[in-house]
């Protein structure tokens, strides 16, 4: 099977929203409440909820039309996105020894897609 | 904020949680076009959606940038998961894979415990 570059490019996007979505969900914690009324209020928990389940969405086909050896690696893009946005918006430090573990994670993810 | 245990410990099982989720997805995948009844894809999403919850709550306790690769994690039980109930093979790549993944997660863990001065 060949891989759509479409089915690349949709992958690439959804795991941007789905970091975005992380770091929401970051967000929504110090507001986290067990009464529903505060929960639905919770800005960054509906928003983080919404990108989350549009990555899903666009996830679940696009791995369809595609081999996983070539598309596994960039759905583990999601963690340097992660990584970016986290650093950008909630003031959290990146060092060398996080990069090298997303570095060794990123590679193992693309074993695994080569593997299946 | 220092990354907590019991955050490290619950992102964890989250993993778990989803992971066994795609398992019933794929068992209900053969049943498609059915949705409705579709037990094993109505169990998965239920399963996913407790695994999210507790990921959210798991958040409260750590960093996102170190609790956030944890999830990585699930490749590794949906590889062990896929090759006891669908019977696919555990090919040397996929070993070369999880040993990654594990080693990559260690690192994290390694900074996380280092930021603390």
């Amino acid at each position: 099977m060949t891989t759509s570059p479409i089915a690349i490019l949709a992958i690439i996007f959804a795991q941007l929203l789905a970091a975005f979505g992380a770091v929401c969900f970051k967000k929504s914690a110090s507001k986290l409440s067990w009464q529903p009324e505060l929960l639905v209020k919770n800005k960054p928990l509906i928003i983080g909820l919404f990108f989350y389940g549009i990555s899903t969405i666009i996830c679940i086909p696009a791995l369809k039309y595609g081999e996983l050896s070539i598309l596994y690696p960039f759905v583990s893009t999601v963690y340097i996105f992660v990584a970016l946005f986290s650093t950008r918006m909630l003031g959290e430090k990146m060092n060398a020894l996080k990069w090298l573990g997303i570095a060794l994670i990123i590679l193992g993810v693309s074993f695994i897609g080569i593997g299946a | 904020m220092s990354t907590k245990a019991w955050a490290v410990a619950l992102v964890v099982f989250c993993t778990l949680l989803t992971s066994t989720a795609q398992l019933f997805y794929k068992t209900g995948a053969n049943k498609l076009p059915l949705i409705f009844f579709n037990w094993p894809i109505i169990i998965g999403l239920c399963l996913y959606a407790l695994g999210a919850i507790l990921l959210i709550i798991a958040l409260k306790g750590g960093e996102l940038t170190i609790l956030y690769p944890i999830i990585a994690l699930g490749y590794i039980w949906v590889t062990l998961l896929s090759s006891a109930f669908f019977n696919e093979m555990i090919t040397g790549y996929k070993i070369i894979g999880i040993a990654l993944i594990v080693l990559g997660i260690s690192a994290i863990g390694i900074a996380s415990r280092r930021k603390e001065k």
